[in-house]
C-alpha cells in the first residue's frame, strides 16, 4: 500500500470537487427545470391528465310557417366500443346482441384504427332498450364498451319531406380530414337538402366536459369540480315557409305517383309545399344507414333519392305557351286583336304539325284557354329563337332557381348557340322551333322552375327567388334572425300580365282545359300541359295560381306518365290551393306575435 | 447541552439526523405515490415496516464489537457470492432481470448485501497486504474481487447495480493510493466502452485518447500495447455482452444517449419524470396534490422515480432540501474517511460513500435528465426493504466506527 498516496489531500479534494460539483450540477438543472422553464413544464402537464370530452350538440329543429313542428329530435343510445380498453373475444358476445354479423365489430376497429385507441367508435346506433338493459347487466364483464345517450332525428310529425328536409349522416374519413376543426369522427353531418344547407346553423355547438386521466386515459375525475365545462348549445331551428296542412294533402296526393309538386307564395318565394314522390322513409337515415338500406334505395327503378323537384327535367308541354305569349305581347309582335284560324294544325314546310282539337278562330286568350297549339306553332316563328330564349332566361328557365337545398338542375333552354353547336350556325332546321313553341323539344325545365314561372304571373312579374327558410331561431335567446329573401322583377308590363292571366283565369274558369278544378269559392288561373315522353305516356302537367285577384300560392305539379295536365296534375293542385288557402283555421298573423310565439312554442317544446 | 455532547461523542448525529430526515421523506413521497393505487396500496405499510426494521438492525450494527467488521469480511464476502450464483439459478425474474431471491413471504436482492460484503472485504484485502497497491498483481487481484460479483450481476443482467460495483472498486482502489498510471489502466477501458456506445467515431476519438495518455506515461512498449488491446478487447466483449443482451435492456442503453427518441416507450418515464419535476415550480403543487404522480403518468414511480415525487409535489425547494440533506452526508462521510486512523475504517467509509453517491448520482441524474435512465433506488427514499436495510446497515457500521474511531491511534 501507499502510505503517501494513501487518502491524501489531493484524492480527498478530488473526491470532494466530483461530490459538491456533482451536486452543483444537480442544482442548476432543478433551477433550470423549476424555475426557468417551469411554464413550459406547467401547460405539458396539465395537457397530460386534462382530457375535453365532446358532447355532441342537439341539432335545431324545423318548425313549419306556422310553428308547426316538422322534423323533431329524440333522444337514442348509442353503444361505443374503446378500442384501448377492449378485448376482441368479447365480439361472440356483442355481435348477436346488437344485431350484426360475426367479424362485425373487428371490422369497423380495424377501419378506424387509424385513430387514437382512446377515441370511442360507435358500433350502434340507436340501440334499443333490451340491449341497454342487457350491457347494464354485464357492463363489469365488458370493459371498453359503454353507451352515451344522444339525440337522433325524429321524423314522426306527419311529414315525410324527404328530399327538402335531407338527411345527416356520420361524417365520412376525407370529408372528415378538410373539416377536422370543426369536426369529430362519429360526428353526424348535413348531407342532403335543408340538413346540408344548414348545417353550420343546426348543427349547433359541442359541448365539452373536462375529465381528469391518468396515463392509461383512465378517468379518475372531472377537473376543476366542471368550471371550465361548457354544455352543448342546440343549433339554430329553422322556421320553414312550408304550410304543415298543404304538405301534407301534397304529399297524400301523390301517393302511388310518380312525379314532384312546388308551391310557393309568389309574394315572397316562400315555398309552401314541396314534394318529390316516390319518397324515402327518412328514419332510415336518422341511425346507421344499413347497406341493405342503402342498396335498395339506389337499385329502386323509382329513384326514391333523386329529387324530382328540383333536379328531374321535363318537357313543359303547353304550359311554356304562356311565356311565348308573354314574349310576343310585350316585344309588340301581336297585340291582343291579333288572331289566327286554326283548322287542326298548321302546315310548315313538308312536315304537318297538329292541333288537338280545330279551334276556329282564336285570339291569343282563347288560344291560352284552349291550348290551341296551331296559334304557338305560327307565333314562334313570329317571336324568333333570340327573343323566345331571352324571355325564357327572362323567367328563370335555363339556369338555377338557387333554392336553399343543394342539388339542383339548370334545365335546358335551347339558344342559336347551342343550336349552332349541334347544326352549324344559322343552319338549324325551322322546324324545331315549331316544336319549341307549345313546349316540346330539346327545351327541359325543373318543376321548381315551373312553380316560379308560375309565381311570376301570379305576381306581375315581383317575386322573389324560391326558399324554404323564413329565419332561424337562436336556441339559447330565442332570437328570430329572419333570412331576407331575394326578390328580382322580370320587367315585364302589367299591360301584358294582365292579357295572359286572362287566358289562365279561363283554362279554369270559362271553357278552359282544367274547368274540372273550378272551386266554388277560390278562383284559380293555371294552364295544363302534357309533355311528351319519349320513354312512355305522357307526363301530365299544372301550373296555377290563386286567389286571382289576390294571389297567395303559386304551384306547379307533375305527374309522370299520367297523361293530359287536367286528369293528374291539376286536381293535385286544387287540392294543395284549396288546403293552404281554407283548410288552416290557427294561421298566425305574422306581423304581430309571430316571433313572440314562435319563442314561447319553442320552450315548450323542448 | 452536555448530555447531547456525549451523544455526539459517541453518536454520529451529523450522519444520522439526515439519514433519518431522508427516511421519513421517503415514507411521505411513497404514501403520496402510491396513494390512489390500488395495486401498490400495501406498499407504504411494507416500507414502514421495513424503516423501523432497518433502524433496529442499524443499531444492531452500530452496537457490534468492533473486531467484527474485521472477522466478517471474508464470511460476508464469500456469502455474497454464493447468494449472487444462487439467484442466478433459483432467482425470480422482475422486469427482465433475476434479481430476486424468496424466502416464503419475503424476497431479497442479493446484489444490494453483496455490496456490503465487497466493501469489507475488498478493503480488508487492501490494507493487510505488505506490498505497495501499484503492481499489476495486487491489481489485479483487487480488481477481481471487485468484479467477480460484476460479472454476475451482469448476468442477471442488472446493469445499474453492476456500475455501482464499478464505482466502489474503483473509489477504494482510487483511495488506498493506486498511481494514476494505473488508476488509467483501470479506467480506460470504462471510457473505451462508453464512447463505443456514442458511435464509432466516439470510439474512434476514446483509442486515440489511450495512444495519447499511454506515450504520457512513457511505459515501455510491451506494456504500452498490452494495455491498448485490453482496451481493444474490452470493448469487443461489451459490445458482446451487448448482444446478448435483452432488447428491452438494449432499448434502456439506447433511451440513455437519447430519451427523446422513444417518447412513448423507454423514454416515456424520463420525459415524464421532468414534466413532474418541472411543474413543480418553486414551492411544488403541494402534498398529494401533483398531478403527474397522483394520475399515475410514471409507472412505479415509488421506486427508481420517488425523486420526482418530492420535485412535483415540493417543488424547488423541497428538491433542494433533498440534494442538501445528502450532501450534508457525503461531506461528512469524506470527513470521517480522512480522519480515520485506521486504514481498514477509512476504506470501509470510502466505499459506503461511493456506494450511497453512486445511488444518488445516478437516480437523481435520471431524474431531473442529466443522467441515462438507469434502474437504480434512491437510497432512504426509494420504496424497497432490501435497498433501505443495506443503505441503514452501511450506516451502522459508519456509525460503528465512529463509536471506535478512538480505540486506533
Amino acid at each position: 500500500m501507499n502510505d503517501s498516496l494513501f487518502g491524501s489531500a489531493t484524492r480527498k479534494n478530488i473526491i470532494y470537487f466530483v461530490i459538491v460539483g456533482f451536486c452543483f450540477i444537480l442544482i442548476l438543472q432543478l433551477f433550470s427545470m423549476q424555475i426557468l422553464e417551469h411554464p413550459e413544464y406547467a401547460v405539458k402537464s396539465e395537457e397530460n391528465s386534462i382530457k375535453p370530452v365532446y358532447q355532441t350538440a342537439p341539432r335545431g329543429v324545423f318548425y313549419d310557417r306556422n310553428g308547426n313542428i316538422l322534423v323533431g329530435n329524440k333522444p337514442s343510445f348509442t353503444i361505443r366500443i374503446t378500442p384501448a380498453d377492449y378485448n376482441n373475444r368479447l365480439d361472440k358476445y356483442i355481435e348477436p346482441v346488437i344485431g350484426v354479423n360475426p367479424g362485425f365489430i373487428s371490422k369497423l376497429l380495424k377501419e378506424n384504427s387509424s385513430y387514437s385507441k382512446y377515441i370511442p367508435i360507435k358500433i350502434k346506433k340507436d340501440a334499443d332498450f333490451k340491449i341497454i338493459a342487457w350491457y347494464e347487466e354485464n357492463a363489469s364483464n365488458l370493459p371498453g364498451v359503454d353507451y352515451v345517450i344522444e339525440t337522433q332525428r325524429d321524423y314522426s310529425f306527419g311529414v315525410s319531406g324527404s328530399h327538402m328536409f335531407g338527411y345527416t349522416k356520420e361524417i365520412g374519413i376525407d370529408l372528415l380530414r378538410q373539416k377536422k376543426k370543426e369536426y369529430d369522427m362519429g360526428d353526424n353531418i348535413g348531407y342532403s337538402g335543408l340538413e346540408k344547407t344548414y348545417e353550420k346553423f343546426l348543427k349547433g355547438i359541442k359541448g365539452i366536459r373536462y375529465i381528469i386521466v391518468n396515463a392509461q386515459q383512465k378517468t379518475i375525475g372531472s377537473y376543476n369540480n366542471g368550471i371550465n365545462d361548457k354544455s352543448a348549445i342546440k343549433g339554430y331551428d329553422l322556421i320553414l315557409s312550408i304550410d304543415k296542412n298543404a304538405q301534407e294533402v301534397a304529399e297524400k296526393s301523390f301517393e302511388g305517383k310518380r312525379g314532384a309538386l312546388v308551391a310557393l307564395d309568389p309574394n315572397n318565394g316562400e315555398i309552401l309545399a314541396f314534394v318529390s314522390s316516390p319518397q324515402f322513409d327518412l328514419s332510415d337515415f336518422a341511425t346507421v344507414t344499413s347497406t341493405e338500406v342503402w342498396n335498395r334505395l339506389n337499385n329502386d327503378p323509382d329513384k326514391p333519392l333523386f329529387n324530382r323537384a328540383t333536379m328531374s327535367i321535363y318537357s313543359p308541354g303547353s304550359t311554356y305557351k304562356l311565356l311565348a305569349a308573354t314574349a310576343a305581347l310585350e316585344e309588340g309582335i301581336i297585340t291582343p286583336d291579333y288572331k289566327i284560324t286554326c283548322q287542326g294544325g298548321f302546315q310548315f314546310g313538308d312536315r304537318f304539325f297538329k292541333c288537338l282539337h280545330v279551334h276556329g278562330t282564336v285570339n291569343v286568350i282563347t288560344a291560352i284557354e284552349k291550348s290551341c297549339n296551331t296559334f304557338f306553332y305560327q307565333l314562334i316563328l313570329k317571336i324568333g329563337l333570340k327573343k323566345w330564349a331571352e324571355y325564357s332566361h327572362k323567367f328563370g328557365f335555363g339556369m338555377k332557381t338557387g333554392v336553399d337545398i343543394p342539388e339542383e338542375s339548370k334545365g335546358l333552354v335551347p339558344d342559336e348557340e347551342y343550336y349552332d353547336k349541334i347544326f352549324g350556325k344559322g343552319r338549324f332546321p325551322k322546324g324545331i322551333l315549331v316544336s319549341l313553341g307549345i313546349g316540346q323539344g330539346e327545351l327541359s325545365v325543373t318543376p321548381i322552375q315551373l312553380a316560379q314561372y308560375a309565381a311570376i304571373f301570379a305576381s306581375y312579374g315581383k317575386t322573389a327567388k324560391p326558399h324554404f327558410v323564413k329565419g332561424l331561431i337562436k336556441s339559447v335567446t330565442h332570437e328570430f334572425i329572419p333570412i331576407t329573401p331575394e326578390y328580382f322583377d322580370v320587367g315585364v308590363s302589367k299591360k301584358t300580365f294582365d292579357i295572359v292571366r286572362e287566358g289562365m283565369y279561363d283554362v279554369v274558369n270559362r271553357a278552359g282545359t282544367a274547368t274540372n278544378i273550378r272551386l266554388p269559392n277560390i278562383e284559380i288561373a293555371g294552364k295544363t300541359g302534357t309533355a311528351q315522353n319519349p320513354h312512355g305516356k305522357e307526363h301530365s302537367i299544372f301550373i296555377g295560381f290563386a286567389p286571382f285577384n289576390n294571389p297567395k300560392i303559386a304551384i306547379a305539379v307533375v305527374v309522370e306518365n299520367a297523361g293530359y295536365g287536367s286528369t293528374a296534375a291539376a286536381p293535385i293542385a286544387r287540392d294543395v290551393i284549396k288546403a293552404y288557402l281554407e283548410g288552416n283555421s290557427k294561421k298566425v298573423n305574422e306581423n304581430e306575435t309571430y316571433r313572440q310565439l314562435l319563442s314561447n312554442l319553442i320552450i315548450n317544446k323542448n | 447541552m452536555k448530555v447531547s455532547y456525549k451523544l455526539q461523542d459517541k453518536f454520529d448525529l451529523v450522519i444520522f439526523i439526515p439519514v433519518i430526515f431522508l427516511v421519513i421523506i421517503g415514507l411521505m413521497a411513497i404514501f403520496s405515490a402510491t396513494y390512489n393505487q390500488s395495486l401498490a396500496s400495501g406498499n407504504f405499510q411494507k416500507q414502514l415496516i421495513a424503516a423501523v426494521f432497518s433502524v433496529l438492525i442499524l443499531l444492531i450494527v452500530y452496537f457490534l464489537p468492533p473486531v467484527s467488521l474485521r472477522e466478517l469480511a471474508l464470511p460476508s464476502y464469500l456469502l455474497s457470492i454464493f447468494f449472487l450464483i444462487v439467484v442466478l439459478v433459483l432467482g425470480r425474474t422482475v422486469y427482465g432481470s433475476k434479481s430476486w431471491l424468496n424466502f416464503g413471504p419475503l424476497g431479497f436482492q442479493p446484489s444490494e448485501f453483496a455490496k456490503v460484503g465487497v466493501v469489507l472485504f475488498m478493503s480488508h484485502w487492501l490494507t493487510n497486504k505488505k506490498d505497495d497497491i501499484n503492481n499489476v498483481k495486487d491489481i489485479g487481484v483487487a480488481l477481481l474481487i471487485g468484479f467477480l460479483p460484476v460479472a454476475l450481476i451482469l448476468l442477471e443482467p442488472d446493469m445499474g447495480t453492476a456500475i455501482v460495483f464499478v464505482i466502489i472498486t474503483i473509489s477504494i482502489l482510487f483511495w488506498s493510493g493506486i498511481s494514476l498510471f494505473a488508476m488509467f489502466v483501470v479506467l480506460s477501458p470504462a471510457i473505451v466502452i462508453f464512447a463505443s456506445l456514442l458511435g464509432t467515431f466516439f470510439f474512434i476519438l476514446s483509442l486515440a485518447f489511450v495512444v495519447i495518455c499511454l506515450v504520457f506515461f512513457k511505459r515501455d512498449l510491451f506494456n504500452s500495447i498490452t494495455i491498448f488491446v485490453a482496451n481493444l478487447a474490452s470493448s469487443y466483449f461489451f459490445s458482446y455482452i451487448y448482444k446478448i443482451l435483452k432488447p428491452h435492456q438494449q432499448k434502456r442503453i439506447e433511451t440513455f444517449l437519447n430519451p427523446n427518441a422513444d417518447p412513448l416507450g423507454s423514454g416515456y418515464n424520463a420525459i415524464q419524470a421532468k414534466v413532474a419535476i418541472g411543474s413543480g415550480g418553486i414551492f411544488g403543487k403541494g402534498y398529494l396534490q401533483g398531478n403527474q404522480t397522483q394520475l399515475r403518468f410514471i409507472p412505479e414511480q415509488w421506486t427508481d422515480f420517488i425523486y420526482c415525487v418530492i420535485g412535483e409535489e415540493f417543488g424547488f425547494i423541497g428538491s433542494i432540501v433533498i440534494i442538501i440533506l445528502f450532501l450534508i452526508l457525503f461531506l461528512r462521510l469524506l470527513k470521517l474517511a480522512s480522519n480515520a486512523k485506521d486504514k481498514y475504517h477509512a476504506l470501509i467509509i470510502i466505499g459506503v460513500l461511493s456506494i450511497i453517491f453512486s445511488h444518488f448520482a445516478i437516480n437523481i441524474g435520471m431524474n431531473v435528465g442529466v443522467t441515462p435512465v438507469i434502474g437504480l433506488p434512491l437510497p432512504f427514499l426509494s420504496y424497497g426493504g432490501s435497498s433501505l436495510m443495506v443503505n441503514m446497515i452501511l450506516i451502522g457500521i459508519v456509525l460503528n466506527i465512529y463509536r471506535n474511531r478512538k480505540m486506533y491511534t
